[in-house]
């Protein structure tokens, strides 16, 4: 054992203690160290780590371990581990604070980059007007090489639509002809619809870095946009 | 992501007149209501179909519901015979490995042995295509498909949900 | 109050009821016993074999069963309901619904033409689904009432009259009634015992166990009717997939139970470790061929109970595996079979298939008698348990209503039945003035004078189900016994112990004219006296009686070699008719009873038995080693629930000492008893000599010092290491010093579950975490370390423990192998452990260290065995006569035990268990004779020479030497019959009624012939 010796003339579990201030029902303390979540979490042993070991480091308040570990970003805040565990402890949510602690720098560069460029637009950064360009070139495109979808729509701000419809950046992106088949199907159903031209991107890695501010404005602005257009329904398309 | 706007606007109590939907919900119902009519005749070759249970949406978005809705629409479209069920399944699912902002994050041998759990599940059901109604399960899948050489087809449920639309006057749209 | 009522309604027919019921009716009681199905047994009937004696389940409980049916001051009410309860103590109306059975119990004589004609076939309750029944059914075969039902949701005639009716038309005795109603019954009684019982959690909602999906997932509840004989596979073990012998079967713990996620259920059931042990082990019997691997996933591993531990150790010996490891999700194999992953404690992921996993559900309360409770306004805890205190146990929030068994916390068999009596004893501490006002008195036919006639022997052969029939050619059996001499009768019964099967041998004991029978079936241990009072039911002396054990000594010993087997119950037979031809007819001997208890140890137990008998009239003499009241109780600060034991001790005893029935000796011991029950006679150490007709032990426990030796821990050494009783002490004197403790460590199982101690001390995992709580309280940011083997913090205290760690307290496991290390730098303590989830060492520096130490029986306990010839357990508790049926009588009649003695236990089953110990004495005292025993030494006063050598080996001190004539007389009082004497006399003077040599010889003759 030698220098693996955790020595405790008392418990500074600080960065536990800043997660049960963030979260109330973190309940990282109720851990009956069962290994449930162990064997049925796909990360369990990627870094060395797993849940429940990340959740005893928490206890027993080995801070630097966990503020270090790159397991955070193996575990994908799925839940399952939740699902099942006979406490109900959050492991996600609690990876997820952790998350935020680390200094943007520090961070993995194209997760962060993802989340800043959702931020100012959507997650690829293309610019909007280039999301409205592809739209229209691809609907005019089907529209003419296809007669029975001549009457094919793909509305962009239509105000008062009673769908609104989100895209995922990736589709205008690099797959567009991917947007075709959900238009044919809303139209076929005889869906009123609309994209917006701004705040589309149906993905949000905000979700994922760890600073709620960022994950709320970007959900904030969805929303917006939402309202403003009078939608009833916001369809996510995942 | 299904569940960044779902937890989104609850955690952070943002006001909105909307109702927030999945597109697979929708496609349910769209078919219950007769207002979307399929038809798996298109089928002809029996192609076997399984579905990944995306952790935004079923676990910790809309539950066993939403993955029962998938079911049913894949089941609508491919032939109810077509559907071969994983385990464990709904929102006991397992994570494909590409959530969590994984994608994105690097570290590309940790996600794909994170991804060979789901590798064996999918490729345990002899699954010829497999639906991913989420962008990141779907590149993942994708990925650990060709990494760990798996022989199914990933794609998205509106391709299939095309080919079986039969449309006003009767006949399949179907495209080969 | 008037004068209350004298009878008693007992709510649900499970072991608990029955025993309630069994306690009152045996004490002067008359009581309604209420159950809501076909027949009385519950849950206790289902179950294959129990733990830890891995006794047959139905083979020990079906006695208590026949003695409810045929007992004249119990009213059985099957297929009957509670409607509402109004009034008070003493004087409750009680309003039943008693539901059509649609089936004349006075005609029906379970022949089973019915549904053997029967059409329709649904699941069987009984056996969860696993095998069908018809609409038409027993319960199961040995039920009580044994009188069929018709199931009206099933059956297609009363759906649709003028439909199928059967049953009606091969009814040899006209028994169907299509037309029975329900009926409405209002009882008045003086008290209610609620004994409503456990319903097993449904894996239903927990999608994954698989449970539902994959048919190779069962329950345990399920895996016990697949072990069963009278089982869906008749106890071949097999698996539902394919009817195949599993060979790998995984135990999966805490289904339901420990959960606060999806099942909701914060509690431990308690009783799922134990019986999952059980089931491995008893599956590997029934294994064909006998490779059947069997694995136990658990989180922690809760043998409290008494043996329990030591059983645990057996089954580690013989090749159990026990996987310290929850699984996420039972994933599924190729052919039906099931895969788990599972982690070990390093975190190191290991996949191990299986053909049958069995989910061990916990208990939880059934809706229905939520609802129940409910309407009769009876409380529930946050756990729908309903609520009891720790100082009255037994007692519900409405006065005269009590409640027994696993409907107040899960529980197992022995704790429902003390639970049971102690209810009983609850409610004849109220209605004692109405005792024997309401009950009818059993009268037999005068008997038969059979001297002069020659032997008519009758011969009946049973099949026990399978248990006996699935070896032993029981047909060839019986046919062979109609060769014998003497014998003039011969019949193989399914069931003889069956209440039918009983009344149809009284009539043919009748119609034959026997004088001799021979039951061949199982042991004459549970079941001789019942046949025995059949013979005196058809009028001839019980003592012509004798059993061949063909089942425990026989078929169940000879399984795999089923010919010998037939010949050996042959020979057993042919023994016992040898020996039944001599028996001759013995008077029931009676002593009359002093009403007077002595009561041994002025501890809670002690007290809580004397008060529990003095408040019933009985008077009782109180005797205490030390000066005063108290005992072990004096050093205990609080309960688990947080009541504090010093002002119950302090209202205990005041209530003790100004109880006009209650004579207290103090400093005072025992020095001689003699006698036996109903008229013992005891000297005390002070010479105070007591007359009395029965005895309560309870002598208390002590705790271990480890003063010394492997666990010494610095203990005396060091001044901040603490037991738990010096830290109670502590927290008694208010000691204000703890507040500043900056951290402190708990080391658990200090002298328990060790070489020299193998038992768990079962109080201790809960005591250490209440104190650690305690410290927290003083001081919230104490930094506190719980070391410990298994957390066993069984039923409801598994919400302290989980209240601990919600409160930051870290529990860090240890194994025998891996002590923690204790230590001394500077004066300062420290601590030294292996986390085994991070595999590192954690060093710790208490300022306060407590052991959790054992509970060790006292040394003098061995004396006081003796002087009342009780057994002990190897580890120097007191033994009860039966671990299961009977946790508080001891083997000699009229001395009853209760408290730590017994085995270590929490203030709340001591004060059951003494409560349970007064009510089982009452049985004795409300009487004003007992019968004794009958078959006893006779001295032949022309061969004795007076040389006094049976006075010596005589265990009883039944045999002295007549002053006038100097030779050997005996007590029959005292005389079991063991014929130690006659082994001993040199003169051949001594011989035992109906078992002399001659007899003997006879039955040995037999043996050796061909």
């Amino acid at each position: 054992m030698g220098k693996e010796i955790i020595d405790l003339s008392s418990v500074r579990a600080r960065v536990k203690k800043q997660i049960e201030d963030a979260v109330p029902d973190a309940r990282i303390d109720y851990c009956l160290t069962c290994g449930l979540c162990v064997s049925g979490c796909p990360a369990s042993g990627i870094e060395g780590l797993d849940p429940r070991k990340f959740l005893r480091l928490l206890v027993l308040g080995q801070d630097e371990e966990i503020l270090e570990t790159n397991w955070i970003y193996s575990c994908t805040m799925c839940q399952r581990c939740r699902y099942a565990c006979p406490m109900g402890i959050d492991v996600g949510r609690i990876v997820y604070e952790i998350r935020g602690m680390r200094p943007r720098d520090k961070r993995p560069r194209n997760l962060q980059r993802s989340c800043d460029l959702q931020k100012q637009s959507n997650s690829t950064g293309i610019p909007n007007e280039d999301f409205v360009w592809v739209v229209n070139d691809v609907l005019e495109e089907v529209r003419q090489n296809e007669p029975q979808w001549k009457d094919l729509q793909a509305p962009i701000d239509k105000k008062g639509a009673l769908y609104y419809l989100n895209q995922n950046a990736k589709e205008p992106t690099v797959e567009p002809e991917e947007m075709v088949p959900l238009w044919k199907i809303l139209h076929v159903a005889g869906i009123d619809w609309t994209y917006s031209s701004k705040w589309w991107d149906g993905a949000n890695y905000c979700l994922f870095t760890g600073d709620p501010e960022d994950w709320e404005y970007t959900v904030r602005k969805q929303a917006e946009v939402v309202d403003e257009l009078g939608c009833r329904y916001y369809i996510n398309t995942e | 992501m299904f569940y960044a706007t779902l937890e989104g606007l609850r955690r952070f109590n943002i006001p909105h007149k909307f109702e927030f939907i999945s597109v697979v919900s929708l496609y349910a119902q769209l078919i219950r209501e007769g207002r979307l009519k399929v038809d798996p005749s298109w089928n002809k070759e029996g192609l076997k179909f399984t579905c990944q249970d995306p952790c935004k949406l079923v676990r910790q978005g809309l539950g066993d519901k939403v993955a029962e809705d998938l079911r049913f629409v894949i089941k609508a479209v491919a032939g109810p015979e077509n559907f071969v069920d994983t385990w464990p399944r709904l929102s006991n699912n397992y994570c494909c490995g590409g959530g969590g902002g994984a994608l994105q994050a690097g570290f590309v041998a940790n996600r794909r042995r994170f991804g060979k759990i789901k590798f064996d599940q999918l490729a345990a059901t002899g699954a010829d295509v497999v639906i991913t109604p989420c962008h990141n399960c779907h590149t993942q899948i994708l990925d650990i498909c060709e990494f760990y050489g798996g022989n199914w087809k990933t794609t998205h449920l509106w391709n299939w949900l095309e080919k079986a639309l039969v449309l006003d006057g009767g006949d399949q749209k179907g495209k080969d | 109050m008037n004068r209350p009522k004298g009878s008693v309604l007992v709510v649900g027919g499970g072991i608990a009821g029955v025993q309630a019921a069994l306690d009152l009716a045996n004490s002067g009681f008359y009581v309604h016993l209420v159950e809501k199905s076909t027949a009385i047994g519950g849950s206790m009937s289902q179950l294959d074999k129990t733990f830890p004696t891995n006794d047959c389940s139905a083979c020990i409980l079906s006695p208590k069963l026949v003695e409810v049916g045929r007992h004249l001051n119990i009213n059985l009410l099957t297929l009957s309901e509670v409607l509402d309860i109004h009034g008070g103590p003493g004087d409750f109306r009680v309003r039943i619904r008693k539901n059509p059975r649609y089936v004349d119990p006075e005609k029906c004589i379970a022949c089973g033409t019915c549904a053997e004609k029967c059409p329709k076939k649904v699941p069987s309750e009984f056996d969860l689904g696993l095998g069908i029944r018809k609409a038409i059914y027993l319960r199961y075969p040995q039920a009580v009432p044994l009188k069929y039902a018709i199931d009206p949701d099933a059956c297609i005639y009363l759906k649709k009259p003028g439909r199928c009716g059967f049953c009606k038309k091969v009814c040899p005795t006209g028994a169907i009634n299509f037309d029975d109603k329900p009926e409405e019954l209002v009882l008045e009684v003086g008290s209610v015992i609620l004994a409503l019982g456990f319903k097993p959690f449904d894996p239903s909602v927990l999608d994954f166990t698989g449970y539902g999906t994959f048919k190779n997932v069962v329950t345990s509840m399920e895996f016990e009717r697949l072990l069963s004989p009278s089982g869906p596979c008749m106890g071949h073990m097999e698996r539902p997939s394919d009817k195949k012998e599993p060979k790998r079967i995984a135990w999966l713990q805490c289904v339901g139970s420990r959960d606060i996620n999806r099942a909701c259920h914060g509690y431990c059931s308690s009783v799922c470790c134990m019986y999952a042990i059980k089931q491995a082990v008893i599956a590997r019997e029934h294994s064909e061929s006998g490779e059947l691997s069997a694995s136990i996933f658990f989180m922690d591993m809760r043998t409290h109970g008494k043996g329990f531990e030591a059983y645990y150790q057996r089954a580690k010996d013989e090749g159990i595996s026990f996987h310290r490891a929850r699984v996420h999700t039972v994933l599924s194999s190729s052919n039906d079979n099931l895969l788990l992953r599972y982690s070990g404690e390093d975190g190191n992921l290991r996949e191990e298939e299986f053909d049958l996993v069995v989910l061990s559900v916990g208990l939880e309360t059934d809706p229905e008698v939520i609802r129940l409770c409910h309407d009769l306004e009876v409380e529930l805890d946050h756990d729908n348990f309903i609520s009891t205190s720790p100082f009255s146990p037994v007692a519900t929030n409405r006065p005269g209503i009590f409640v027994c068994g696993a409907v107040s916390e899960p529980k197992a068999i022995p704790q429902s039945v003390i639970d049971a009596s102690a209810a009983a004893c609850s409610a004849q501490c109220m209605l004692y003035p109405a005792r024997w006002t309401e009950t009818k008195k059993k009268e037999f036919p005068p008997e038969r004078n059979v001297y002069a006639e020659p032997p008519r022997i009758g011969v009946f052969v049973c099949s026990c189900g399978i248990n006996i029939a699935s070896v032993v050619d029981v047909k060839a059996v019986t046919e062979y016994a109609k060769t014998l001499p003497g014998v003039v009768f011969a019949q193989n019964n399914l069931f003889t112990c069956s209440q039918d099967t009983i009344n149809q041998m009284a009539e043919i004991i009748k119609r034959e004219r026997l004088n001799r029978v021979v039951v061949a079936s199982c042991t004459p241990r549970t079941h001789e006296p019942l046949f025995q009072e059949t013979l005196r039911e058809a009028g001839i002396n019980k003592y012509l009686f004798e059993m061949a054990n063909i089942r425990d000594q026989d078929s169940w010993v000879h399984q795999k070699w089923p010919e010998k087997a037939t010949e050996k119950a042959k020979d057993l037979v042919r023994m016992a008719v040898a020996k039944v031809r001599g028996d001759e007819p013995l008077p029931y001997n009676q002593l009359p009873v002093t009403k007077k208890a002595l009561v041994v140890g002025g501890g809670v137990a002690g007290m809580v038995s004397a008060l529990s008998l003095a408040e019933q009239g009985f008077p009782v003499c109180l005797v205490e080693k030390k000066d005063r009241l108290g005992g072990h109780g004096r050093k205990f600060y609080r309960t688990w629930q947080g009541r504090l034991m010093q002002e119950y001790l302090d209202e205990l005893i005041s209530r003790v000492e100004g109880h006009p029935e209650i004579d207290i000796q103090l400093s005072a011991s025992l020095d001689r008893v003699s006698g036996s029950v109903g008229r013992f006679q005891t000297r005390l150490s002070n010479g105070v000599d007591v007359e009395h007709g029965v005895a309560i032990v309870a002598v208390g426990a002590e705790s271990y010092k480890p003063l010394s030796g492997p666990w010494n821990y610095l203990y005396g050494k060091n001044p901040n290491v603490h037991t738990l009783l010096d830290l109670d002490q502590r927290f008694i004197a208010g000691d204000e010093g703890l507040k500043g403790l900056g951290q402190a460590v708990f080391i658990h199982c200090v002298g328990s579950r060790v070489p020299e101690r193998p038992y768990c001390s079962k109080v201790c995992c809960t005591h250490a975490i209440d104190q650690a709580l305690k410290l927290k309280e003083l001081n919230p940011d104490m930094d506190i370390f719980m070391l410990y083997r298994d957390i066993r913090t069984y039923g409801r205290r598994e919400h302290i423990y989980q209240e601990a760690r919600e409160k930051g307290i870290v529990f860090i496991r240890y194994d025998l192998d891996n002590l923690p290390k204790v230590s001394e730098r500077d004066g300062r303590l420290v601590v030294e452990v292996t986390d085994p989830i991070l595999q590192k060492g954690v060093r710790l520096h208490p300022e306060l260290l407590v052991l959790a130490t054992a509970v060790q029986p006292r040394d003098d306990v061995g004396e006081l065995s003796k002087l009342f010839k009780c057994a002990m357990t190897e580890e120097g508790f007191l033994l009860e006569a039966h671990m299961k049926l009977r946790p508080v009588d001891f083997a000699t009649d009229g001395v009853y035990l209760a408290g730590l003695c017994h085995y270590p236990k929490p203030v709340e089953e001591t004060i059951a268990q003494a409560q349970a110990a007064a009510s089982r004495a009452a049985i004795v005292l409300s009487k004003d004779a007992v019968p004794v025993e009958s078959i006893t030494a006779v001295v032949n006063q022309a061969k004795c020479t007076g040389c006094g050598v049976c006075t010596k080996v005589c265990a009883y001190h039944a045999v002295s030497l007549s002053e006038e004539t100097g030779k050997a007389q005996v007590d029959t009082g005292l005389c079991k019959g063991c014929g130690a004497c006659v082994a001993g006399c040199r003169s051949d003077a001594i011989t035992i009624k109906n078992l002399g040599n001659e007899q003997i010889m006879a039955a040995v003759e037999a043996a050796m012939e061909d």
